[in-house]
């Protein structure tokens, strides 16, 4: 008999969320988009003048975002608090599965449910901007990076939901996502502040929060414009390392969580 | 004790009744504040982009679809007053590169409210926001030739020529520019640099192969004029025939039509015309 291999586990319990998120008619949110998205298209010509191609597509990719930091946030918070709650925890942990196992299991789990959310999203995006005689094949760099910031606020999601309630947790992730598109700000500030403990902090908030701004390329994307060479691939090292290290720390809260 | 309590009661209501009346009273007495006000509480794009949260361009077209029926509302007197900051302070702010925005706005400026300065602005805006985009001086090109500022127009024309990508279009009408407002060496040479680029279509190039003879023969008729009048006044008479000219050295050699038919020269009127010279609104 073969040896169950550490991958396995992980394996087994992200197809299990993948299910759990399917049958929680998560993917029910696909329809809003599609019906957003064909409709408003239909409506555009109607009330706007000129390039009703760009207004699709912005909305296309606004929604893409929108939905997928929802699914993220809403579904990511409750994925550990839920196991706990129902104590299928126990049964799991019980089984030749380590904690770390268990967290990135979920995480993969909840990814894939977003990144089939997201291609999903962005071939409906791409039927109604075909309805138009337009297409989307250059929108295809702006999706991935949306697909690396979900990934960054899943992971936050995750942390947040082995250490606190679901509640708490949304907030919390919220203010993530929130700070991770304003940290620029923290840079201005760090110029404004005298130089010391103040700047110090300013700038270590700078660089410790996620920057989820430089990844919003939405707009060069949409106007056809070049985005520097090697952006996306520096894009996607930079969120794989930012969620390992998040990850790291769910695993870390995990492991030194106490069940009674 | 009863009666002063109910008249307390009475005076309250009477003063309730009294500051309601007198408020309506007042409000139909002083102008309404302009439906443009409203616009006094949009905020500029830049404090809108930071609220965003990445959202910027669908906030953009937002505001866009939602000034497109701002103001196709004929019967709002002020409202030209914020068309600038709408589009130019809070549309491009939010969208630098929403070519449409500039378009449109300065559409409503120059059109509508009257203003050219102030479209050209928003559109000198969209130029240097967007030095790849060809149409936005030419837009700014033909309202500068529609207002009868030829010099306006030349320039934007040549800007918009010189970005690269530009249609042959754009250079046409740079070319047409310049024959009409006599700048005929320099109309010519850029007809032949359209007739000569490889990246011409058939059309553009079709019509600069007309465009070159006609430019071609209204220098010439030009230049057969200004000779006939230095000789007018060197001699007190007109030359008998083009050929006269040539022999006393006002010329260098009589030219030909593009045709190749001679110009045709009247001495009793010293008149130079040629079938070309028709096309071009010669006498």
């Amino acid at each position: 008999m073969r040896r169950p291999r550490p991958l396995d586990a992980v394996v087994a319990i992200a197809l299990n969320t993948f299910r759990e998120a399917v049958r929680d008619r998560v993917l029910y949110l696909l329809v809003a988009f599609a019906v957003l998205v064909i409709l408003s298209s239909r409506l555009l010509a109607m009330v706007t003048v000129g390039n009703e191609e760009k207004i699709v597509k912005d909305l296309g990719l606004s929604a893409i975002s929108i939905f997928g930091v929802g699914i993220a946030v809403f579904v990511g918070v409750s994925l550990v608090f839920k196991e706990i709650e129902r104590r299928t925890v126990y049964t799991l942990l019980a089984q030749p599965v380590q904690r770390w196992q268990f967290v990135l299991a979920k995480f993969a789990g909840l990814l894939a449910v977003l990144a089939v959310h997201v291609v999903l999203m962005y071939v409906t995006l791409a039927f109604a901007l075909w309805m138009r005689g337009a297409t989307a094949s250059g929108l295809a760099p702006a999706v991935w990076l949306i697909l690396v910031e979900l990934a960054i606020v899943t992971a936050f999601a995750l942390l947040f939901s082995t250490l606190t309630n679901p509640i708490l947790a949304a907030v919390w992730t919220s203010a993530v996502y929130v700070s991770g598109h304003l940290s620029w700000s923290l840079r201005l500030l760090a110029e404004r502040v005298p130089p010391g403990a103040g700047r110090w902090a300013c700038e270590a908030g700078y660089w410790i929060l996620p920057n989820l701004d430089r990844l919003d390329r939405k707009a060069e994307v949409v106007h056809g414009l070049d985005l520097p060479a090697g952006f996306i691939a520096w894009s996607t090292l930079y969120g794989a390392c930012y969620v390992a290290l998040v990850l790291a720390l769910a695993c870390l809260a995990f492991e030194r969580r106490e069940f009674r | 004790m009863r009666a002063p309590r109910w008249i307390a009661a009475g005076l309250l209501a009477a003063a309730l009744g009294g500051a309601s009346l007198s408020a309506r009273v007042l409000e139909r007495l002083t102008p309404a504040r302009g439906r443009a006000e409203q616009l006094l509480y949009l905020p500029n794009g830049r404090h809108l982009r930071v609220l965003s949260l990445g959202h910027a361009p669908l906030l953009a077209d937002l505001i866009y679809v939602w000034a497109i029926q701002y103001y196709s509302e004929y019967d709002t007197a002020d409202r030209f007053r914020y068309v600038r900051h709408v589009f130019g302070d809070v549309i491009a702010e939010l969208d630098p590169h929403y070519i449409d925005a500039y378009w449109l706005g300065a559409m409503i400026l120059i059109i509508e409210a009257r203003d050219l300065e102030g479209g050209l602005s928003l559109l000198d805006l969209g130029i240097e926001r967007n030095p790849d985009q060809w149409i936005l001086p030419y837009l700014a090109a033909w309202e500068c030739q529609m207002a009868s500022r030829p010099e306006c127009a030349k320039r934007y024309f040549e800007r918009a020529a010189a970005v690269p990508g530009a249609p042959p279009i754009t250079r046409r009408m740079h070319a047409a520019l310049l024959a009409r407002t006599g700048a005929l060496e320099e109309a010519l040479r850029l007809w032949l640099a359209v007739l000569e680029d490889p990246a011409s279509d058939d059309l553009s190039r079709a019509i600069a192969k007309r465009k070159v003879s006609e430019v071609r023969a209204k220098i010439d008729v030009s230049a057969l004029r200004q000779a006939i009048e230095t000789f007018r006044i060197d001699n007190g008479r007109a030359p008998h025939d083009l050929a006269e000219l040539r022999r006393r050295g006002y010329i260098r050699e009589v030219p030909t039509d593009p045709s190749g038919q001679p110009y045709a020269y009247d001495a009793a009127t010293a008149r130079v015309t040629s079938a070309a010279g028709r096309v071009l609104g010669e006498p």
